[in-house]
């Protein structure tokens, strides 16, 4: 590649696949080979770029496969792109970040259908509002993670002094380190913030990890009324202590990955929209859950199962149902009934997980 | 683990100081540098001066330290104790200069380290006339990533008497921060 820099499409120098490292000392040699490269907020994207991919007619397995890893806004394959002969090169846009950066580490040097997969960050794609976004994103998250923000909401969330913890949706609502600074951003946009980093591992984040890539986890999910027969199967590791899966996993399951590609067609995002409904539902489970709950909360409170509005009746019903269930599961005495897919607004109970 | 950890750091930091070789050199600094995204590692880093030694490798005739050393900066700088660290250590003028950088990608974490550093204190200096006339170009470069951050600067950290006075200011001198060649 020329290894020019220029708009969306055009082969950008950090699309470049950077030859393995031979070299490094034996003590910081890692698990993989992997090149020097060092990755900051603006490299990182929630579009991805797919190289590679075999010109089979494989569109449908590919984003299947991408699927696992969260929800997926977009997807299309870049014609303009220069690529190997008998390859094509795809773009895939994910909701969150983190799900992008998951799907990034384990599908990249993937064989797929018999060629190797080279998947990198396309950051390039992003308008100015997603990288704007993206940068407060970031913020929020080193915000909460090293607990320094002023919180405006009275009650707040019990947890310890400093963890990078899971993302938490029902954080507060707003965080300002500045005075100066939350002038220039609209306290009510709010996003979930990045919780996975490229150097550390979370036990508990592990353990969901390996149940996103599990290969029994495939059938479970080739129906919806399949994956709620078979709830109790594929969730083992979630029922002692009765947890909720990080938002990540909750996004992913609520994305029905079965035959059909019409569900995963490129809808057009009404990502402000969404965002509006899920801030609103936010800003009442934060002040309801501190009322609610009556337990003594130790370690950080896991994030409550976001209500997520699917614009889709029969997927809204899907999510519905499976909330439910893991609700059942989560509960030791289930005491409560199926809502029904109307009542949007109310969010189920979760037991809280006592950290390890 | 915790101890594990900050004998890993130091052994990057100590090998760092001693080897030689450039490439070496190299992947410590790219490895520091990722380690600085995580802010569980940042009571470490500041322990180790990892700080001062990304800010140090600023003035490197490397350019693939700076374009590394710039990134480590960008991904801890926003922590509260780090900001205030680096600006006390008269960091921002350093990072100013990596604007003029032919390397994109330094260019870029500078842009959004000089974001991340903006406090009311702080402001005048990041968001100096010279700083706001090199956005303005920035943000009409064809490299979206670069158009999109410099666009953000202008926007978020700057007032628009602030970039109407860079902008009178371009039309009437030629002299300015080059863009980043490819």
């Amino acid at each position: 590649a020329a290894g020019s820099s220029g708009g969306p499409g055009t082969p950008c120098r950090h699309h470049a696949q950077l030859g393995a490292c031979e070299s490094r000392a034996k003590y910081r040699e890692g698990w993989r080979p992997r090149a020097v490269k060092v990755y900051t907020i603006n490299l990182e994207s929630r579009y991805l770029l797919i190289q590679g991919v075999p010109a089979l007619g494989v569109m449908k397995e590919l984003v299947e496969q991408f699927a696992l890893y969260g929800a997926i806004e977009e997807y299309h394959a870049l014609d303009e792109y220069p690529a190997e002969q008998f390859t094509e090169v795809y773009l895939i846009k994910f909701k969150k970040l983190q799900c992008a950066r998951m799907a990034k580490k384990k599908m990249d040097e993937r064989s797929f259908f018999g060629s190797l997969l080279h998947v990198c960050y396309a950051p390039e794609f992003e308008t100015v509002q997603e990288t704007r976004e993206k940068l407060q994103d970031r913020r929020k998250y080193i915000a909460k993670a090293t607990n320094q923000r002023d919180c405006f909401v009275s009650k707040k969330v019990e947890g310890p002094k400093k963890t990078a913890s899971k993302n938490s949706e029902h954080d507060c609502p707003w965080s300002t380190l500045e005075s100066h600074v939350a002038s220039y951003w609209d306290p009510s946009c709010f996003t979930s913030s990045p919780g996975v980093s490229h150097n550390t591992a979370y036990p508990s984040g592990n353990q969901n990890q390996s149940l996103l890539t599990s290969p029994h986890y495939d059938n479970n999910c080739a129906e919806i009324s399949g994956y709620v027969g078979q709830n109790t199967s594929l969730t083992p590791s979630v029922h002692p202590g009765g947890h909720t899966p990080p938002a990540s996993l909750m996004q992913q399951r609520m994305v029905p990955a079965y035959s059909g590609i019409d569900r995963f067609m490129p809808r057009t995002t009404h990502l402000q929209e969404r965002k509006r409904k899920r801030e609103e539902g936010n800003k009442f489970s934060l002040i309801g859950t501190s009322e609610d709950n009556t337990e003594v909360v130790i370690g950080p409170q896991l994030p409550e199962v976001p209500k997520v509005d699917m614009d889709d009746e029969s997927l809204n019903t899907s999510a519905t149902l499976i909330r439910n269930k893991l609700k059942e599961v989560a509960d030791s005495v289930s005491t409560t009934s199926v809502e029904k897919p109307e009542s949007s607004s109310a969010k189920p109970l979760v037991k809280q997980r006592r950290r390890i | 683990m915790e101890l594990g950890r900050l004998e890993y750091l130091q052994a990057l930091v100590t090998e760092f100081q001693v080897t030689d070789s450039t490439e070496a050199k190299e992947q410590v600094l790219a490895n520091l540098a990722n380690f600085a995204y995580d802010p569980s590692n940042y009571e470490y880093l500041r322990q180790l001066q990892v700080l001062d030694l990304f800010l140090d490798m600023l003035t490197e005739d490397s350019e693939t330290l700076v374009e590394f050393a710039m990134g480590g900066l960008c991904n801890l700088c926003l922590d509260k104790t780090n900001k205030e660290y680096i600006l006390e250590a008269n960091g921002v003028e350093p990072i100013i200069n990596c604007l003029s950088s032919s390397n994109e990608e330094t260019v870029m974490s500078a842009v959004t380290t000089l974001m991340f550093l903006t406090t009311p204190r702080s402001r005048a200096q990041t968001t100096a006339l010279p700083v706001v006339e090199c956005m303005l170009r920035f943000s009409l470069s064809a490299n979206t990533r670069l158009s999109n951050l410099a666009s953000i600067f202008l926007q978020d950290y700057c007032s628009p008497p602030q970039v109407e006075e860079a902008r009178n200011l371009s039309r009437h001198t030629a002299v300015g921060i080059p863009l980043p060649k490819d």
